[in-house]
């Protein structure tokens, strides 16, 4: 019984998985087409003494009057040279063309796979020695070595597939290297080494299961090549002559005078055999690396309806228009975001937020990942993907409402106005091309005017003295740099048009706190020499205190609380401030235990009726759970949207 | 027990070659980078030390060389009064099996195609424990659950793509207990999770700590997160361990100015308690070169010339407190 059930276990997985992989191929419809095509050829080929209507390799019933016969009745696709059908030479050719494809390349697998395993799998000296020997290899002409190896040999089938096998698994070799390389260096393979694993394990636990969706595409291909390669050498005449394959076919009628007869059928019928299984090969390929390759993922959003919806203002406090806007930069007003799918309903992803911004100004913007606080940013400036939508609300910048601006309009107000430091970007540097060029191009693309001659290079100069980098570190990679640099970098970046707003996106994040805190200090500097506002976007509750003046607390993409920084981190009312701020670590009280807030943000497609911090908040009441709270005002620059602190001041 | 000869490390260094070398590289051409340089220190029996420091100071080659996922270049490592430096496969698979890792990063440290289930009971598999399938599900139950996974049944059948990234690291937890080690290596277990969500996963370690009498080797940059929850800190820079005492000695009493640095630029989430920084300068030199006489005399505020000379011995200032710096000389 034990034993029964441990067996059956993994085979359901299985099924499991092909049954999901059948799923997604099957809606693939370059895979399906490539793989009916080459069904098809496989069918013939298996059956075909059942099929052909005549035996190929009966020649008794020839006669001279049947020699190139076009196609008729008796001979669907006329005959060849000798008077044989052209119908049942294909159908026995396709035999042997399929099976030197196959065969050869499951040779030209195994080898490649091997070597290009353990070259990547080993690195190091191994993999010099098997990756430069790949690479003569490689340099070698394919062809002229397989004919006169071929030649030399006896031009028999075995001889064919061993020789096509041995040539053609250096591509082979090199992807599963590169892939195994990928894979190698991955952490988990590191902590497979920790639980104690030998190299046996690994490979077959973890580096072969990550390789073998793309050996399995890779082998499509090489079949492909195969196939070609057998029928090049026969065309040459150097197929096995006891084998009648495509090549052949054509060698035969290439050689006996087909083209002067005008016989085209005993051209054409072969041709096309090669071209079908090349074509059903190489869509069956493509079909299978979209699905099975991971890096060619689709992003799961449906391009949805990018034009904003703006409708009437129902909320609208309406004060920005009679109030004396001073120096305010940005008045966000009720501001809301929906990601539209096919077939779901739309994900709120922000709903009314609102809130100012101030010349000189440093806002913070804290919330845990997924509650909106990146789609809020891309959507001031309107840079949502595209099934983002602003269904309601209103962006002032400078008074000028960007919701109502066009594309083009809008284009100016980007990145000379407001400019973003995206989340991450500082790991999306060009790789190949100056710290320095790169900080030039984004001048020249926003400003198309500026003169290209010296002064860019000064204005270069002059914004990489402003993030604090030397100028002789210009001409420098961005592997040259560290983390902290290239982080100093985009900033200059941002900066190169003089925008009056700044959005720094987790600016942080992945920094040393050495390195963050001296990040910090350039935020704060630069907006003090240039008085800039920034918004600075953080999960990090800690980093924000040390220089804001005010905070927004997002939840589940509404504002959960909105204060000047000295309440938001002595009064906050909003139970999730409160429990934000009691899972940070306090250096001041070093045995206080910490707390954590249970469970996790909810899903914005899928929020809860009523107070969307409900699930999680160690305050909730009845009403909670049935009544979203509205955005109640406490003082004259403190909000909370909590049912808690109605009616109080 | 033998409390103090649990796990201890003496002059343990590492170097690296640097750059690659190539087909046709002449071994002289070679230099190297010092990684770690000279390490020493003890960790007893269910204690937690924080081993704190910048990304290049060499921390996270330490923990691979006490996981034996590197070989050390110089000094040695002795667990249980046995040493464990240099050992053949079998025998360090024995070891493997008392000291654990956690890694830093739960979206990678994890192997996409498999189910949280075989991501758990692939150590015993690898171990050969527990092949009887009741008592391995038993196992994989418990640890998953002692992790915090509750009920197991839920996780057991899902893809690592399927959890967040708090859970994701209960599973990297839960694989490293299934083996029921004696010492879990965390290095920098929190520092890709939300703010909101780190607590959690440090008092889990807390709590495995007191009830499986587990030692905690905790590496970070953030001297912030090790109050309440390390017992000692050792503070590191340049591939040294610079300062090392309670964890109350060195929050409270820093030696070293480069602890003191650090624990200066540790946001204190109240804007009234805003302070005068030491923002200390550039980055953590490369330890290609490294300095001469004291290795953090370039970026240090309190230098004096003799820094520049002399590298300073471990000045002792109290019984488990030591820091290494001249001026602490009297």
């Amino acid at each position: 019984m034990q034993s029964s059930t441990k067996i059956t276990e993994p085979k359901n997985q299985w099924t499991a998985r092909l049954l999901e992989f059948w799923r997604v191929f099957n809606k693939n419809r370059m895979g399906v087409i490539g793989l009916g095509m080459i069904g098809t050829l496989v069918i013939i080929a298996i059956f075909a003494p059942l099929i052909a209507p005549y035996d190929s390799s009966s020649t008794e019933s020839a006669q001279i009057g049947d020699i190139y016969n076009p196609p008729s009745a008796a001979h669907l696709l006329g005959t060849d040279d000798a008077g044989q059908d052209i119908l049942s030479n294909f159908i026995f050719g396709t035999r042997v063309s399929l099976i030197v494809g196959t065969f050869a390349a499951f040779i030209s697998i195994i080898i490649g796979g091997t070597l290009g395993l353990i070259a990547g799998f080993n690195g190091g000296r191994t993999d010099n020695l098997i990756m430069r020997f790949t690479d003569i290899m490689l340099v070698i002409p394919d062809l002229p070595l397989i004919v006169v190896l071929v030649a030399l040999t006896k031009p028999s089938l075995l001889n064919i597939i061993i020789v096509v096998g041995l040539l053609g698994w250096t591509t082979t070799a090199r992807v599963v290297r590169s892939q195994t390389l990928a894979v190698k260096s991955r952490k988990f393979v590191l902590r497979a080494r920790g639980i104690g694993a030998g190299n046996r394990h690994i490979i077959s636990h973890h580096i072969l299961p990550l390789v073998m969706p793309i050996l399995v595409v890779q082998a499509v291909l090489v079949v492909s090549n195969a196939v070609l390669t057998e029928s090049t050498l026969a065309f040459l005449g150097l197929g096995d002559p006891s084998a009648l394959s495509w090549g052949q076919m054509l060698n035969y009628a290439f050689g006996r005078g087909a083209m002067s007869i005008g016989a085209w059928w005993a051209l054409a019928v072969p041709g096309i055999g090669i071209v079908w299984v090349v074509l059903g090969l190489t869509l069956l390929g493509q079909g299978l690396e979209q699905v099975l390759n991971p890096r060619l993922e689709t992003h799961h959003l449906t391009p949805g309806r990018p034009v904003v919806q703006n409708e009437r203002d129902e909320f609208g406090s309406g004060k920005s228009a009679d109030e004396k806007s001073g120096n305010i930069l940005l008045d966000v007003q009720n501001l809301s975001v929906n990601y539209v799918a096919d077939g779901r309903p739309p994900a709120r992803a922000v709903e009314n937020v609102s809130f100012t911004l101030k010349e000189g100004e440093l806002m913070g913007l804290v919330g845990e990942s997924g509650c909106g606080k990146t789609t809020l940013m891309l959507s001031l400036l309107r840079l949502l993907p595209s099934a983002g939508q602003i269904v309601n609300g209103k962006v002032f910048f400078k008074e000028k409402d960007l919701t109502a601006l066009n594309e083009e309009e809008l284009n100016i107000v980007r990145w000379s106005g407001i400019s973003i430091i995206f989340q991450g970007a500082m790991n999306a540097l060009n790789p190949v091309r100056t710290v320095g060029d790169q900080i030039s191009e984004a001048i020249i693309r926003h400003l198309p005017d500026f003169p290209r001659d010296k002064r860019l290079d000064e204005r270069v100069i002059e914004l990489l003295d402003l993030v604090g980098i030397a100028s002789d570190q210009k001409e420098n990679f961005p592997h040259q740099y560290s983390g902290g640099m290239r982080q100093r970098a985009m900033i200059a970046m941002a900066l190169a048009c003089n925008p009056q707003v700044v959005i720094a996106d987790e600016p942080t994040t992945a920094l040393d706190v050495m390195i963050q805190a001296q990040i910090l200090e350039l935020l704060d500097d630069l907006r003090k020499k240039l008085g800039l506002a920034i918004i600075f976007v953080t999960h990090d509750l800690g980093v924000v205190a040390e220089i804001c003046d005010k905070v927004l607390v997002m939840y589940g993409g509404v504002t959960a609380e909105y204060a000047d920084v000295d309440t938001v981190y002595n009064e906050p009312r909003h139970p999730y401030t409160q429990e934000l701020i009691k899972a940070f670590p306090d250096l001041t009280k070093p045995k206080k235990k910490l707390t954590s807030i249970p469970g996790y943000p909810p899903r914005l497609d899928a929020l809860p009726a009523g107070c969307r911090f409900a699930p999680r908040c160690p305050a909730v009441f009845d009403r909670c759970h049935i009544e979203q709270p509205p955005l109640h005002k406490l003082g004259d620059m403190h909000f909370a949207s909590c049912h808690l602190v109605e009616g109080s001041k | 027990m033998n409390k103090d000869h649990f796990l201890e490390v003496r002059g343990l260094k590492k170097y690296f070659d640097a750059g690659r070398p190539g087909l046709f590289t002449r071994s002289r051409d070679i230099r190297h980078v010092h990684a770690v340089d000279g390490v020493d220190f003890d960790l007893h029996h269910s204690e937690v030390i924080a081993l704190v420091g910048e990304s290049g100071c060499g921390k996270s080659t330490l923990a691979l060389l006490l996981m034996g996922l590197e070989d050390p270049t110089a000094g040695t490592v002795t667990f249980d009064g046995r040493d464990i430096t240099h050992l053949n496969d079998r025998q360090r698979k024995d070891v493997r099996r008392k000291i654990q890792m956690v890694f830093q990063d739960p979206y990678e440290s994890l192997n996409p195609t498999q189910t949280i289930e075989e991501i758990i009971s692939e150590p015993l598999h690898v171990h050969g424990i527990a092949k009887e399938k009741g008592e391995r599900d038993q196992r994989v139950r418990k640890a998953l659950e002692d992790s915090g996974l509750k009920p197991a049944e839920v996780y057991l059948g899902r893809y690592p793509h399927e959890l967040s990234g708090g859970q994701r690291q209960r599973v990297v937890i839960a694989a490293a207990l299934v083996l029921e080690p004696e010492i879990i290596l965390a290095d920098e277990p929190v520092s890709m999770l939300d703010v909101s969500i780190r607590a959690e996963i440090i008092n889990l370690l807390a709590e495995l700590r007191i009830t499986r009498q587990i030692a905690v080797i905790f590496i970070t940059h953030d001297l912030g997160s090790v109050g309440f929850f390390a017992d000692r800190v050792a503070v590191m820079y340049l591939g040294r361990i610079v300062e090392i005492g309670t964890m109350l000695e060195v929050l409270e009493k820093p030696g070293h100015p480069y602890t003191k640095a650090l624990l200066s630029v540790i946001p204190v989430p109240n804007p009234r308690l805003r302070r005068e920084r030491t923002i200390l300068q550039g980055e953590t030199p490369n330890p290609i070169d490294v300095p001469t006489g004291c290795r953090f005399h370039p970026r240090c505020p309190v230098a004096i010339e003799a820094c520049k000379a002399s590298d300073p011995p471990f000045v002792p200032l109290s019984k488990t407190h030591q820091a290494a710096c001249l001026l602490l000389i009297k």
